[in-house]
């Protein structure tokens, strides 16, 4: 047998006995098993098809996902409708909401021709579209109502609610400070699920959660209607807090007891005179250098 | 006919019976022709997922061929025309550690020349030879996995196993 035919057929894997003892006699017999040993070196490293299968399949399920959200034509133009819809169903239900700046008072009135006066840094917040159903106000601030006659009539804020029998009232809810004072009909004051009936000239008030009795208010409105914040028996802050509300300017005290409890009252038209309103009774100096003015204690 | 030429790879469990059938052949092909700098592992993975991605067109008696050209043409568009360096481990069985130091370097030596000569192989004759060597695959295993005849085959790797002792002479 040729030689090449012998070493095809070792190569291939298919020499019989014979054929065996012949392909030992050639000459190269030594140097093809050096090479078919050697090549061994030069395997590739085991291909385990179990993990691999496993990380094809992970690759493809995490494909198949994202192709999902391809194939649901249907689906994104259901989504686009809803959110135009949503959108239209907000902005037409939108609540409508008055806000006033320092040293700002504004006159609100309401879809029921009840009219709010909105005291300086305040805000109001109603729904226009479900007013006929629920008569209800959020405030942050101060605010004195007129209500007209009706279903309830709710004033919500923060510290608590008030309901309304119809009537005038005014609201003052400011940092740990919560006023009510009714000034005719009746309303209802709702404080920790406890609700306090308010007659003409009674009063609420909440000071740093405590509730504090006042003696009968003897106005017939609110005094800053008048351009004019009274205070009865109220820690100095809060009215150094109102000085700065009103004439949009900020307040430095220095040296002062600002718990200590202050009645009076101060104009809106003119800061001199309300500075001196407010400072005199307490002995305090004043000194104003651009918007910051600076109480001082002796 | 077989029933299974009707069936659909998108299905998961003859996706991967494919898949066991011929990710093992594709890997070493892929390796005795580029190496392995080119990552043939990565190459058989995307191949599979680029046949689920086209699963509703490929029978099942294509898909051989379909992951066999795309993972050649994944490698092609890498390779370049880079050398092909097949990596070998010296890791000897333990018989030969007793070998003196001049047999050590004389072996370290052919190693190295025949790793040249390797190189020095055309694609197409590397491929068919180390699968029949290193693989242990017969003739006409090879002429099925390359799609070309079996006398072709054996064209490639008596004329690799000539050039590689002439080379191996000559370094």
């Amino acid at each position: 047998m040729k030689r090449d035919e012998l070493i095809l057929k070792w190569l291939n894997n298919e020499l019989n006995k014979q054929e065996l003892e012949a392909f030992k006699q050639l000459e190269e017999y030594n140097d093809l098993i050096q090479l078919d040993r050697s090549l061994q070196a030069f395997k590739t490293e085991d291909f385990n098809t179990d993990s691999e299968l496993n990380k094809v399949l992970t690759t493809i399920k995490s494909f198949k996902k994202s192709g999902k959200s391809r194939i649901s034509v249907f689906m994104r133009v259901a989504a686009v409708l809803a959110i135009s819809f949503s959108l239209y169903y907000y902005t037409t239900t939108l609540d409508t909401t008055y806000t006033t700046d320092f040293a700002e008072k504004t006159l609100i009135e309401l879809p029921d021709h009840s009219s709010v006066n909105l005291n300086a840094n305040s805000s109001l917040v109603f729904n226009n579209k479900n007013w006929n159903k629920i008569r209800e106000v959020q405030l942050n601030g101060e605010a004195f109502f007129k209500v007209s006659k009706g279903s309830s009539f709710e004033v919500k804020t923060k510290s608590g609610v008030v309901t309304v029998y119809g009537t005038e009232f005014n609201v003052k809810h400011r940092k740990q400070f919560f006023e009510v004072i009714c000034y005719e009909g009746l309303v209802g004051v709702t404080f920790n699920s406890h609700e306090t009936k308010l007659k003409p000239g009674d009063s609420f008030l909440i000071l740093d959660g405590k509730i504090i009795a006042k003696e009968k208010e003897k106005e017939l409105e609110p005094s800053w209607l008048n351009n004019e914040s009274a205070f009865k028996s109220v820690p100095f802050k809060y009215v150094v807090s109102e000085l700065e509300r009103q004439y949009g300017i900020s307040v430095v005290t220095d040296n002062i007891d600002t718990n200590q409890l202050f009645t009076g009252k101060f104009t809106h038209n003119n800061l001199d005179i309300a500075l001196k309103a407010i400072t005199l009774p307490l002995h305090i100096t004043y000194s104003k250098s651009n918007d910051i003015i600076t109480l001082t204690g002796e | 006919m077989n029933k299974q030429l009707y069936k659909n790879i998108c299905e998961e469990s003859i996706f991967s019976s494919i898949f066991k059938k011929y990710a093992k052949d594709l890997h070493n092909f892929l390796y005795y022709k580029y190496g392995e700098k080119l990552n043939p592992q990565d190459k058989v993975q995307e191949a599979f997922v680029k046949l689920w991605e086209n699963c509703a067109k490929v029978t099942p008696e294509k898909a051989k061929s379909f992951v066999f050209t795309t993972a050649n043409n994944l490698m092609l568009n890498e390779a370049a025309h880079q050398k092909v360096i097949l990596k070998y481990r010296t890791t000897n069985p333990k018989t030969y550690t007793n070998e003196n130091p001049e047999f050590l370097m004389q072996e370290n030596e052919y190693y190295n020349k025949l790793q040249n000569a390797l190189t020095n192989l055309t694609e197409a004759q590397r491929e068919a030879f180390l699968m029949n060597r290193i693989e242990g695959k017969r003739f006409k295993e090879i002429a099925e996995i390359l799609n070309i005849s079996t006398k072709a085959v054996e064209k490639r790797i008596y004329g690799a196993l000539e050039k590689l002792r002439k080379d191996i002479k000559e370094l």
